[in-house]
């Protein structure tokens, strides 16, 4: 007889451009989404965690969820659809260069070729997209597009015409080699300046069309360095971030609005934990999350740029030092044993 | 369409989801929230900083 079990459901979150120690680089937090995903069921967590540029890793039970989607899922307003494959559109913007892009198109032949992916047609943007990148006081980046009516019209084309279930952009982005924000970025410093403008265009297209969406930024290669750091090296060793993105976006959940009723879809009310860096609880997913029953894990190795407590915001968490005892909690968890139960000092119980 | 980056301050509310709905609000005064995050507490001041990219139509 098969036991009656729960599905045991983690949310990994770790907001990108915010400096964050762990997940702020390269994929860098790409090991602890391996290891938090043999301790539960499902993880749902975003492309800032799995994306590694050329490097990437399939996890079976992982779900590659944009960040506005994200919110809405833990906002209850969406649910997830899990899909075998989706059929992936890829834009361009019209500002890369014939080879930068000729690079792109090979980079996507190549995952049709040696991942069996599937891809549509591409589209080139009718205009250039003008990204802009900006940092905030806070010490976070963020950035913004000139043309996003183009960014829309060329994922429209690509969902209308050619079918495809899943946005990847490639938008030109502003190389500046000399910058020393770069350099700390290629040091594991710092933090990630493209990140706040790649969240942005995502942004985007999911809020409009309701489907998987990420970003890849169009760079020319940058000399040699031989003191990159390695969370930063994965960046180092191909002329596209393409092949992450396409390899998330090809099994990446689909969204359906709620109430629609299924019975593979994956609910917010279904989530068991969410864990994130503890100074960066101040976005909406974890606010939302926050007001849930899952129990809310923060991690005060992930040092980031950010000061906002679970604490300062009203949201009960428990405070881990990393994610190696984020893991512990999660198994017990998972294994219907209270974290507490763990320790040397159990108190005895007292009366409400 | 046009995107735009803006800074406001938002009091601190009772619960996280009141603070939510009021950080919205603010924005929606300006455009259509895209992207926002509380990046910093003031306590003593009782506010939040939020920074944000909100979406204005043009005409």
């Amino acid at each position: 007889m098969k036991p009656h079990t729960k599905l045991h459901t983690t949310v990994l979150i770790i907001p990108t451009g915010i400096g964050a120690a762990i997940g702020g680089y390269a994929g860098d937090a790409l090991p602890v989404a391996r290891a938090i995903a043999t301790v539960t069921d499902r993880l749902i967590t975003h492309p800032n965690v799995l994306n590694g540029a050329q490097l990437y890793w399939p996890l079976p039970n992982a779900y590659y969820v944009e960040g506005y989607g994200l919110d809405q899922f833990a906002a209850g307003q969406w649910q997830l659809k899990p899909v075998h494959q989706n059929r992936i559109g890829l834009l361009l913007d019209a500002a890369i260069e014939d080879d930068l892009r000729w690079r792109h198109l090979q980079a996507a032949d190549a995952a049709r070729a040696t991942l069996g992916l599937d891809l549509t047609d591409y589209v080139v943007t009718d205009a250039p997209l003008g990204v802009t990148l900006k940092q905030a006081a806070s010490g976070a980046t963020w950035g913004t597009i000139e043309n996003p009516d183009s960014l829309l019209r060329g994922a429209e084309r690509l969902i209308k015409e050619g079918g495809a279930g899943a946005i990847a952009v490639i938008a030109r982005f502003p190389d500046d080699e000399d910058s020393v924000v770069l350099t700390n970025y290629r040091q594991g410093q710092g933090v990630d300046p493209l990140a706040g403008a790649e969240a942005v265009i995502s942004h985007l297209v999911v809020r409009t069309f309701q489907i998987p969406c990420a970003h890849a930024p169009a760079l020319m290669p940058l000399p040699l360095d031989p003191s990159i750091s390695p969370r930063s090296a994965a960046e180092e060793i191909g002329y596209t971030f393409l092949p992450c993105v396409l390899a998330g976006l090809s099994r990446a959940p689909q969204f359906a609005m709620q109430g629609v009723s299924a019975s593979e879809m994956i609910t917010a009310d279904q989530v068991d934990t969410v864990i994130l860096p503890a100074t960066a609880f101040g976005g909406s997913a974890s606010m939302s999350f926050g007001q849930t029953q899952a129990t809310i894990i923060a991690v005060a190795d992930n040092q980031t740029k950010m000061e906002v407590s679970a604490n300062a915001l009203g949201i009960e968490a428990v405070q881990v030092r990393s994610y190696l005892e984020a893991i512990g909690v999660i198994a017990a968890q998972r294994a219907g044993v209270h974290y507490g139960a763990l320790g040397s000092r159990i108190e005895r119980l007292s009366g409400l | 369409m046009r995107m735009v980056f803006v800074t406001p301050k938002v009091p601190l509310q009772a619960s996280p989801d009141l603070l939510q709905q009021a950080i919205e609000a603010e924005l929606r005064r300006i455009g259509e929230p895209l992207r926002w995050a509380v990046t910093g507490v003031d306590e003593s001041a009782n506010t939040a900083q939020v920074e944000a990219v909100v979406m204005i139509e043009t005409t």
